[in-house]
């Protein structure tokens, strides 16, 4: 039951950092947030973010299953991930503000 | 012969691409609806619809049923060439007993291999093969299918073209030419990060299927690189055959080293002997692996040189709890039960192979990596069908007013290996349902009768589809994708229905019972139904738009 949970924040914190790393660039952030500014300081911190969650998602899967397993889980987990950003920000791009809630109202 | 590097590479990603591209998504399909081979098993024949079992009592259970095996019919027709004079009624000298079961696996696999008297080669071995109930010892018949591991399975790594192993060769020269796709796509790809999370799919459909495509391919590049690369790992043994060409002497030689080195006999001695009691081997060997900390269940049991004083017993633990199959073989003499070798933890290279080909074999317990892997494989199918269609719209319209029809045998062979291949997939498992138990004397067995219902459905989707794009040779959107989906949808919820009259399990009893092996494919199944229905509507719309456009197009033309 716990390794469920832990695999499935795993899968969480892995879209929160694809999601980031979306939101790093300016076409999805555009998307996402309208004609919000969109600082290079906030660039470096939303890139941070994102890499920190990757790890934090290599991490919670390494403390489930066997290194050679969750090398494997996290791969595709990140593929995963990348998949269902690129989707979201298609169809429900304004979602995605959730990842940076604490940066204002968007601006459209 | 090209302008720049990058015009080359584009050269070979799409000629390549095309061709390979109907072989690798059958591959991909497949190998994706392999990861739920067992399962796959369980909704075809409902008699093993029960939860895994261990590996029964081998004294008690599997013995008598060992010495009863005999080669079937298919086995002995495909052994004649191979043999001097006549074979024998009835095969006496067994020289291995095999049984491997997985932690998924409700019903047990047997496999007898027999010497063959007067075969034209040495070491020549013909297999009997059965699988049985390990509660009570009872067969399956022998005319069953089992549609996943016995079908979709072989599909995946042999198309199922057994002749010269041609199979074998065609989908190791697709799984090679795929990783030189992959790295010429890297190439032509200008913006592999920028558009990582890109898809458009109110562009023109040109620029959307390129956009599905960049992007199935590039999130699941290590899934797309590593399957490839390990498919072509595991069968080196077939596309490298040197052990049993060119290198055959040193091979042999190195075997009987090999034997004197772990003392396991390489060949009989020829003097009868009994066997011993091989569940108390059994049990020795699961102790042994507790007290190394590494309690298991028993995932491959075999015996070598059965009946003769050579003879030995190998117990191997089950890989469930990680990549490798099976592993911490233990050995003993079959007269005696006395231990003969323990094997030695595998070498680095032994383990990097344990985890290639264990990674892409799979029979570890762990349900979400066999989900991502389902994934992986159908991003992988997305991606080669928009590299299909981007290919048609780029041409389609050139070709038109070249009034070639390059662009419209491209369509009607993409409609054929995408679409018509999900038919076919479920035109076997509803003939799986339909057909009677046994069939009347005369047909050919209910599982080949299955298989062909298979390629039938399929030649006839064939059929439709070369029918059905003909729009295309004049620019348009072809009508089969749209009736093929439709198709789909109404075949998709046809099987799950026919299993519910034909089984009585229909999904609140499976799922109200937790099975999931039968509910998951009736609800997958479903779910793709709900798929194509979209799909085919998405479809409707794109023709109203397209006949829309071509006559603003022919308004301004006659302006």
């Amino acid at each position: 039951m716990l390794d469920s949970l832990m695999l499935l924040a795993a899968l969480l914190v892995c879209a929160a950092g694809m999601g980031w790393f979306a939101l790093s660039m300016d076409v999805h952030w555009e998307q996402v947030r309208g004609k919000a500014p969109h600082p290079r300081a906030l660039v470096k911190t939303l890139r941070v973010l994102g890499a920190a969650a990757l790890f934090v998602s290599l991490v919670l899967c390494l403390a489930v299953d066997s290194a050679s397993m969750a090398v494997l889980v996290w791969l595709m987990a990140v593929a995963g991930a990348a998949v269902a950003i690129a989707f979201t920000l298609t169809w429900r791009a304004r979602a995605l503000s959730v990842l940076v809630f604490w940066a204002g109202p968007a601006r459209r | 012969m090209f302008q720049n590097f990058r015009l080359s590479m584009a050269w070979l990603h799409t000629w390549f691409g095309l061709v390979l591209g109907f072989v690798l998504i059958v591959v991909f399909f497949f190998g994706a609806m392999s990861v739920f081979d067992r399962e796959i098993d369980r909704w075809s024949i409902p008699a093993s619809r029960f939860e895994p079992q261990p590996m029964p009592s081998f004294d008690k259970l599997l013995r008598p049923i060992f010495e009863d095996m005999q080669p079937l019919e298919p086995a002995r027709a495909a052994m004649r060439d191979h043999v001097n004079g006549p074979l024998p009624d009835k095969f006496t000298v067994p020289s291995s007993w095999g049984a491997y079961t997985t932690h998924r696996d409700p019903v047990l696999s047997l496999f007898v291999g027999y010497e063959v008297p007067n075969a034209k080669l040495p070491e020549t071995n013909i297999f009997a093969l059965r699988t049985v109930d390990p509660r009570n010892g009872t067969a399956l018949p022998d005319d069953r299918l089992k549609v996943g591991s016995g079908f979709f399975y072989p599909l995946h790594y042999s198309l199922t073209l057994e002749w010269k192993n041609l199979g074998y060769w065609i989908v190791g020269f697709a799984a090679l030419m795929m990783l030189v796709g992959l790295v010429t796509g890297v190439v032509m790809h200008r913006k592999l990060f920028r558009e990582l999370f890109t898809f458009r799919p109110n562009k023109s459909t040109q620029r959307s299927m390129l956009d599905m495509h960049n992007l199935t391919g590039v999130v699941a590049l290590p899934f797309h690189f590593f399957f490839a690369f390990t498919g072509l790992v595991i069968f080196a043994g077939i596309y490298f055959p040197v052990a049993h060409t060119q290198l055959e002497p040193l091979h042999e030689q190195h075997e009987v080293i090999d034997a004197q080195k772990t003392g396991l006999p390489h060949d009989r001695a020829g003097v009868a002997a009994p066997i011993a009691s091989v569940d108390a081997m059994v049990a020795e060997a699961q102790r042994r692996w507790a007290a190394k900390g590494m309690a298991g269940d028993v995932g491959f049991l075999s015996l070598v040189h059965v009946g003769d004083r050579n003879g030995y017993v190998s117990v191997y633990r089950a890989g469930t709890d990680r990549i490798a199959l099976t592993g911490e073989g233990i050995h003993f003499k079959a007269s005696t039960g006395e231990l003969l070798r323990e094997d030695p933890p595998p070498t680095v290279v032994g383990r990097i192979n344990e985890f290639l080909t264990g990674l892409h074999l799979q029979h570890f317990r762990h349900w979400l990596l066999r989900w991502l892997y389902v994934l992986g494989g159908l991003l992988g199918c997305v991606c080669i069908a928009t590299g299909f269609l981007f290919f048609v719209e780029k041409r389609k319209r050139q070709h038109a007013k070249q009034h070639s029809n390059g662009a419209r045998l491209v369509d009607a062979l993409a409609v054929t290996t995408v679409t018509g291949m999900l038919i076919a997939a479920l035109g076997i498992m509803i003939a799986n349902r339909l057909l009677p138990d046994v069939m009347p004397a005369g047909w050919p067995w209910r599982g080949d009768m299955e298989q062909y219902c298979f390629w039938g459905v399929w030649a006839l989707a064939m059929a439709h589809a070369f029918w059905r794009t003909a729009p295309v040779a004049e620019g348009h959107l072809a009508p089969a994708w749209r009736e093929q989906c439709l198709a789909i949808a109404v075949l998709a919820v046809v099987a799950p229905v026919l299993n519910w009259i034909t089984t009585g399990d229909h999904l609140l009893r499976t799922i109200g019972n937790g099975y999931w092996p039968v509910a998951g494919i009736d609800l997958f199944m479903l779910t793709s139904a709900g798929i194509a229905l979209l799909a085919a509507r998405k479809l409707k719309q794109r023709v109203a738009v397209d006949a829309h456009a071509n006559v603003t197009r022919a308004e301004v033309n006659h302006a």
